[in-house]
């Protein structure tokens, strides 16, 4: 029994009230109460692992109402990693900036206890109702940009989103009327007498898993996500990038593993392929449609479409090894996906570039920027010595170790995914070091110290014809520094470089210390399995 | 001129003034029963809210508005969460779980800590319909008030209405 679980909830979401009245009349005070929340809730978090360190596994009771028939938390060695993530990724997005106008810090701190809710519940119905107190954030959050484009992609991201929560409680009604209910511990104990093969276990599962998802958008139920991160405030974009489908990824681990049981799968063959075969179409269309996005977020975003693809494939094999490489990717993926949206938005706000071409050369304009996206994007595509690589080499081991047509046709995906992740990662990195900066392209038509800068475009190989594409539509202010060659310098704001080396360094550290993120990790997958 | 009643009809404002105290009566009866029988926080709420809407179309929209005090309708929008937060907390403090209402020093604590939540509850919600209410009617007040103003409009001196246009 830790309180600590109930507090992980209750104090952001107490919180959130203050902001709402703070910001009218003084925003700087706002400011520093949503501050001292998310550090307090980092504090929680630390808390919660160091007593999952030293005592194991802890539940919690609100009200002491046996958990049949209330409300149970828990917390194990992983729920401890998704809070410090969700409470680190709060703080780090925040510092990102922009998001003090109006009730935004209020919905912040909403969204960080709803995130937090569905790490911590132990109760299908609590998931669902913590799931929608995220999600109605995420779209008023999204909204707050104040725009056309963010009003449509708020719209369409609530629409999508409230059938995908909806689905998600049909399936919740239909579990409960088999087993008479909600708490995922009784819930596992009652399925194996319903049977796993009755039809409304199945229609259950299946109803619980596809409004799951919608949150993780896996293709075609990912239409929402790129408009969403593309239009979204960069702290917004940074945060969902981050934990959004993270979070309900780890929903349906939870509810795959923890309720429904690697008992379930053995029973429904069916559902393994067809979580197989989703993963394999979301990550070749998230990877087709990144290599055709020009707008980097919209990349980015598709990649994530991509990326849960691969989680999916990892959550349907059911070995340890897999399991343990979904857990790496999906952790590892947070880091990267959030660093890399931090990236994108400073460099949105600092010099209001978006498109890839915009990107070309900041390598010399922008060196930090640029090296952290390359080192994050490395992530992606899993090389090591980043997480993204310790990810994607568990979960081919895995898929090869079972040996099964799924399990090599898994590995043969993990692959699939690593050549269209270098593709497009490949495709930004080649821009921000090959590509000609936008203020050194020449605009007339030729003469001596054009060629002397064309000499660098034309080191890439030809590879981008388009590379002079973004020279129309650069503001018309690039000042032409003397002997600069026409290279201005971007600096992006030193809060959000800040958030983006940490996150660069624990890609690294995450990545050279997989194996002790594994061993962490292990008792919970073995646990499951 | 915000001052005329949207209807004209006496009978309708008269009822209004009469009924407006017994249904906000009738909301708070629904509230405090949540504990017991039909009813509770959010009902409760809608109907206080109802009341302030139905006196709105009686007796016109802006005195109404402005009747409301935004920051006393802000402080109810809270109200609900901290409410059910500090009798959470309690529980806390005197030493039993989160949420446990049994183990405050008060007789018949769950009942008594319960209906407070419900009241909060009620608070929250009415609040809220009312703050929909006013920001939806606000966009009608401003297209009413341009076209008084425009109809009003002196024949010398288009300053006066420029500035009503501008509000």
């Amino acid at each position: 029994m830790s309180v600590l679980l109930a507090l992980l909830v209750a104090v952001p979401l107490l919180a959130a009230v203050l902001p709402l009245f703070l910001a009218p009349w003084n925003r700087r005070v706002a400011r520093g109460v949503v501050l001292a929340a998310l550090l307090a809730q980092i504090a929680l978090a630390g808390g919660l692992a160091w007593r999952v360190l030293t005592g194991g596994a802890t539940t919690y009771v609100i009200g002491a109402i046996p958990a049949s028939f209330g409300i149970g938390l828990a917390g194990d060695r992983l729920t401890a990693v998704l809070v410090v993530l969700v409470a680190l990724a709060g703080l780090g997005a925040y510092l990102v900036g922009g998001i003090d106008r109006g009730p935004a810090g209020s919905l912040w701190l909403l969204l960080v206890a709803g995130l937090t809710g569905v790490v911590v519940t132990a109760d299908v119905f609590n998931l669902y109702v913590f799931l929608e107190i995220s999600g109605l954030a995420a779209y008023a959050l999204v909204a707050s940009a104040r725009d056309v484009d963010a009003a449509v992609a708020a719209f369409t991201y609530l629409l999508v989103g409230t059938v995908g929560a909806t689905l998600y409680l049909l399936g919740v009604g239909y579990v409960f009327v088999a087993t008479g209910t909600l708490a995922m511990a009784d819930i596992a104990v009652a399925l194996p007498t319903v049977g796993y093969d009755s039809t409304l276990v199945i229609a259950g599962f299946v109803l619980m898993a596809v409004g799951l998802s919608v949150k993780l958008a896996l293709f075609p139920l990912h239409s929402w996500k790129p408009a969403a991160y593309a239009s979204a405030p960069p702290a917004v974009a940074a945060m969902l990038a981050a934990l959004g489908s993270t979070v309900a990824g780890y929903a349906l681990l939870r509810l795959t593993y923890g309720v429904f049981g690697v008992a379930f799968l053995g029973a429904v063959p069916t559902v393994q392929v067809l979580l197989v075969v989703g993963g394999l179409v979301s990550v070749v269309a998230g990877g087709v449609l990144a290599l055709r996005a020009t707008d980097v977020r919209r990349l980015l975003a598709y990649s994530s479409v991509s990326q849960f693809g691969l989680f999916a494939v990892g959550l349907a094999l059911a070995t340890p090894l897999a399991v343990a490489g979904a857990l790496v990717t999906l952790v590892g993926h947070a880091v990267a996906k959030g660093g890399l949206f931090v990236a994108a938005g400073a460099l949105a706000r600092a010099g209001d570039l978006r498109t890839l071409d915009d990107y070309a050369g900041l390598g010399r304009r922008a060196p930090v920027v640029a090296g952290a996206i390359a080192l994050l994007g490395t992530s992606l595509v899993g090389l090591p010595p980043t997480v993204g690589f310790a990810g994607k080499y568990l979960l081919a081991l895995g898929g090869l170790e079972q040996g099964s047509a799924l399990g090599l046709l898994s590995a043969g995906i993990v692959v699939l995914s690593t050549l269209l992740s270098l593709a497009y990662v490949g495709r930004l990195v080649e821009r921000l070091y090959l590509g000609s900066p936008p203020g050194a392209t020449p605009t007339e038509s030729e003469s001596a110290t054009d060629r002397r800068e064309g000499a660098d475009a034309a080191t890439d190989g030809g590879v981008s014809p388009s590379a002079d594409g973004g020279v129309s539509d650069t503001d018309a202010d690039a000042s032409q520094a003397g002997g600069d060659d026409g290279v201005d310098p971007i600096s992006p704001a030193t809060p959000a470089l800040v958030v983006l080396v940490v996150a660069a360094v624990l890609v690294l550290a995450l990545g050279l210390g997989s194996s002790a993120l594994t061993d962490w990790l292990a008792p919970v997958v073995e646990g499951w399995l | 001129m915000s001052h005329t009643p949207f209807t004209d009809s006496p009978v309708v404002t008269t009822t209004v003034r009469l009924l407006s105290p017994f249904v906000l009566t009738f909301g708070l009866f629904t509230m405090f029963h949540g504990t017991t029988s039909v009813g509770g926080g959010f009902q409760g709420g809608v109907v206080a809210a109802a009341m302030v809407i139905t006196v709105a179309f009686a007796l016109g929209f802006a005195p109404t508005a402005n009747w409301i005090d935004a920051r006393a309708l802000g402080a109810l929008v809270a109200s609900g969460v901290v409410v059910f937060g500090v009798v959470a907390l309690a529980g806390l403090a005197f030493g039993g779980a989160f949420l446990q209402l049994d183990v405050l020093p008060i007789p018949n604590a769950t009942v008594y800590a319960t209906e407070a939540i419900e009241v909060g509850i009620g608070a929250t919600v009415g609040a809220v319909i009312v703050v929909l209410f006013v920001r939806i009617g606000e966009g009608n007040t401003e297209t009413t008030e341009t076209v008084s103003a425009d109809s009003a409009r002196p024949p010398h001196g288009s300053d006066a209405s420029e500035e009503a246009r501008g509000e």
